[in-house]
């Protein structure tokens, strides 16, 4: 079942040709994916997928303060990557741009994130709700029972996957590189 | 077609130091080894460059790939270069450098970590090297080993300039091989020619010497008899007062003088050096005068037949040469007649018309002998040529023929086959003078009443005292002088002369021509008379329109040149004052 893999991959910006599939494989791993939880690999290696979005990913300029100004990665709620993520923190600048990892307690307009992940938050759907209109890269994880973000981790066959929301992306005015949607398992348009 | 000039002395150069090719090749093989060279590092340089592009576009494939850990994606872009047998192995890795997918197909094995270095050549492998990065973050790279282009691909590219090479070094060679022997064989050929040369040159002069001899020999004796006569009767004219036999003596006198002119003129004839003196003839006329002399040349058994039509058109030749001619054709004839024959002499008009432009009178002679050989007919009239044997001809006959008959306008052909006959056909122009009249109505110019002045230009006293004597006795006045300068500074200080007679031949700068020329440029009223013994100028002469004394003339020719000389000019002045 982990195999059946969309074949847009291999070439960008294309329908997946088997969109039917990928959906019931989706909604088989929203359906289990609560009851299991991560492993410590698994965590690491969103926690490095966070970090990795952003080259693929262009803000628009209104984003930023000034051409130089940090790229700001916020965790919001508890905490599910923990550590990995400071391990995994250690990254190269993205376009010039350093990378900082922040943990916010409530998410509101204007806090200044670029990539948003919201944890194991109840609040998720209203957190997101708060921040529809601004140009953050929202991130959900559904082994914590996450959805709605622009990006949200799926776990297939013991491998971590991702889907990508694009028409969400593009109202917020973020340009997602079709490198990074051939790896989702699933693109909404 | 001849070849470039720069061609030839190339390959003159090449014929004489074989060196020069081989440097010429050697040349060929440098520059092409040099082009070769340079087409290598091209070659490669391109090559290398395309390898650069190919990891590039695989880096940016794997971007997404090794970012997301996705090694099955990885290995299929990899795998995907397989298919290629220019790559011999393609790695991508981590951004760590740590190995994720890859292969290598032959010697190397793959480096398990990679750094990005900028292209290298390992012995025939081409190493390229790229970073995978997006957004200027390094999330890996891709290691690309390809082979330089293969030897036998390699080969077959310089196959074919290799074969024009060896070709054109060849072709070098052969060329100046062949120039070399040609120009061998040319000069053993110049130094043949040149000898043979030498050896005809030796062979003209023996038999021009053996003439000679023979010729000198008979004219000495010949001379010499008329001498004897000659001195004999002047000593016998001092001891003798009787009028009658003194008359008789000077007769024989006289007759021996006649007889020497006549047989200088002969020697000048076959020196070919005597003046042509056209007169107009009448051919039929001159020939029937010929016929005694032409049996008794001719053997018994040699009938001549002559055939002359009876309004013959005149022409205007030297009546002696047109004798010689005649008889050197008849001579000819009866020597090709051994068993005897018929020669049979004829002449027609020959109107204008295809063949001719001009009224000709045609002159042919006939026989009935042996005939030409057709590879031989064109030879007959070159000087020497000869078919008699040794000490029989000389092969001056027909020359003399084709001489005279070229000089005289006219043309001369030859029609024969072997045992049929030959026939030569002598054509001259018709001439627009009227008829010759018949002798003796000139002979009144022993002495007249002149009463003009003769300027003498003679620089032999013997000559110019005889010649003022003559003309004393022809009732002139003389003066003479011994050069041209002389005679301008007398024309000029005790004039008036009423004409000139000077010599062709005079010492100083200007020879009797020029001098003739100064004078009717200086007064062109005043009749020159030029006087020679012979002179190739006498031909010249003529054409230039001063009368002619032939030396040695008598008393009557000389009276009655200068009366017709002055009387021209008597005339000329008369009409030009009207």
């Amino acid at each position: 079942m982990g195999e059946t893999r969309c074949a847009s991959r291999f070439v960008v910006g294309r329908i997946c040709a088997a969109p039917l599939a990928a959906l019931l494989v989706l909604s088989i791993a929203l359906q289990g994916g609560p009851a299991r939880a991560d492993t410590p690999r698994q965590r690491t290696i969103k926690a490095r997928y966070l970090y990795k979005f952003a080259p693929f990913v262009q803000w628009p300029a209104s984003a930023f303060e000034s051409p130089t100004s940090p790229l700001a990665i916020c965790i919001a709620g508890q905490d599910p990557l923990g550590p990995a993520l400071d391990e995994a923190g250690r990254s190269q600048p993205v376009n010039g741009r350093a990378v900082v990892v922040r943990h916010v307690d409530a998410v509101h307009p204007g806090m200044g994130c670029h990539i948003l992940f919201t944890g194991s938050d109840p609040t998720t759907e209203e957190s997101l709700r708060a921040i529809a209109h601004e140009p953050v890269l929202t991130v959900t994880d559904s082994s914590t029972g996450g959805s709605g973000g622009i990006i949200n981790f799926v776990t297939m066959a013991g491998r971590v996957r991702f889907t990508i929301d694009k028409n969400a992306a593009q109202e917020r005015g973020i340009t997602i590189s079709s490198k990074l949607l051939g790896r989702a398992v699933n693109v909404a348009r | 077609m001849s070849p470039h000039p720069l061609f030839g002395r190339l390959m003159t150069v090449l014929a004489r130091t074989p060196a020069v090719g081989i440097g010429i090749a050697a040349l060929l093989l440098v520059a092409s080894l040099a082009l070769g060279y340079h087409n290598e590092g091209q070659t490669r340089a391109d090559r290398i460059r395309d390898v650069e592009v190919q990891a590039r576009v695989l880096a940016a494939s794997l971007a997404g790939p090794l970012a997301f850990d996705d090694a099955v994606a990885t290995s299929e872009y990899i795998d995907a270069l397989k298919a290629s047998p220019d790559f011999d192995a393609a790695g991508a890795y981590d951004a760590k450098g740590r190995l994720v997918a890859g292969f290598a197909r032959a010697g190397e094995p793959l480096p398990q970590i990679n750094r990005v270095v900028p292209p290298k050549v390992r012995g025939t492998e081409i190493i390229v090297t790229a970073t995978v990065e997006q957004g200027g973050t390094k999330l890996g790279s891709v290691y690309l080993g390809t082979a330089t282009e293969s030897w036998s691909r390699r080969a077959g590219r310089y196959l074919g300039i290799a074969i024009v090479l060896v070709m054109a070094c060849l072709l070098v060679a052969v060329l100046g091989a062949f120039y070399a022997s040609v120009s061998a064989a040319n000069r053993r050929l110049q130094a043949e020619i040149a000898g043979r040369k030498g050896i005809e040159e030796a062979l003209r002069q023996a038999q021009k010497m053996e003439a000679m001899g023979q010729l000198t020999g008979g004219v000495a004796h010949d001379f010499n008899n008329l001498l004897m006569v000659a001195s004999s009767g002047m000593e016998l004219l001092d001891r003798t007062t009787d009028p009658v036999r003194r008359d008789r003596l000077k007769d024989g006198i006289r007759q021996a003088i006649e007889r020497g002119a006549k047989l200088t003129q002969q020697l000048l004839t076959f020196a070919r050096r005597s003046p042509l003196s056209p007169e107009v003839v009448d051919v039929g006329e001159r020939i029937r005068g010929l016929q005694d002399l032409l049996e008794r040349s001719l053997r018994e058994d040699i009938h001549v037949e002559l055939d002359f039509a009876e309004d013959l058109w005149p022409i205007e030749v030297d009546p002696s040469q047109l004798d010689v001619a005649v008889l050197n054709i008849a001579i000819n004839a009866r020597d090709a007649m051994p068993n005897g024959g018929t020669i049979c002499i004829s002449a027609h008009n020959y109107p204008a018309g295809r063949e001719t432009p001009h009224d000709m009178v045609r002159l042919s002679i006939r026989d009935t002998g042996s005939g030409i050989e057709p590879e031989l007919l064109e030879k007959v009239f070159e000087p020497f040529f000869t078919t008699k044997g040794v000490g029989t001809g000389t092969g001056l006959g027909l020359s003399q023929v084709y001489g005279f008959v070229q000089s005289s306008g006219g043309e001369v052909r030859i029609e024969s086959a072997p045992d049929k006959g030959t026939t030569v056909f002598v054509l001259f122009p018709r001439s627009s003078q009227p008829r010759p009249r018949g002798r003796g109505a000139n002979g009144s110019f022993s002495r007249a009443e002149h009463d003009a002045t003769v300027l003498v230009a003679e620089d032999d006293e013997h000559v110019a005292t005889l010649v003022c004597e003559m003309l004393r006795e022809l009732g002139y006045k003389s003066r003479r002088g011994a050069t041209a300068t002389e005679i301008l500074r007398m024309l000029e200080e005790s004039g008036p002369f009423d004409l000139v007679l000077s010599d062709m031949i005079m010492p100083g700068k200007m020879n009797g021509l020029e001098l003739a020329q100064e004078i009717v440029r200086r007064e062109p009223g005043l009749p020159v008379v030029l006087m020679t013994g012979y002179s190739d100028a006498a031909v010249s002469v003529r054409t230039k329109g001063f009368p002619l004394l032939v030396k040695p003339y008598t008393i009557e020719s000389l009276g009655q040149v200068l009366y017709h000389a002055l009387r021209s000019t008597h005339r000329h002045a008369q009409s030009g004052s009207l």
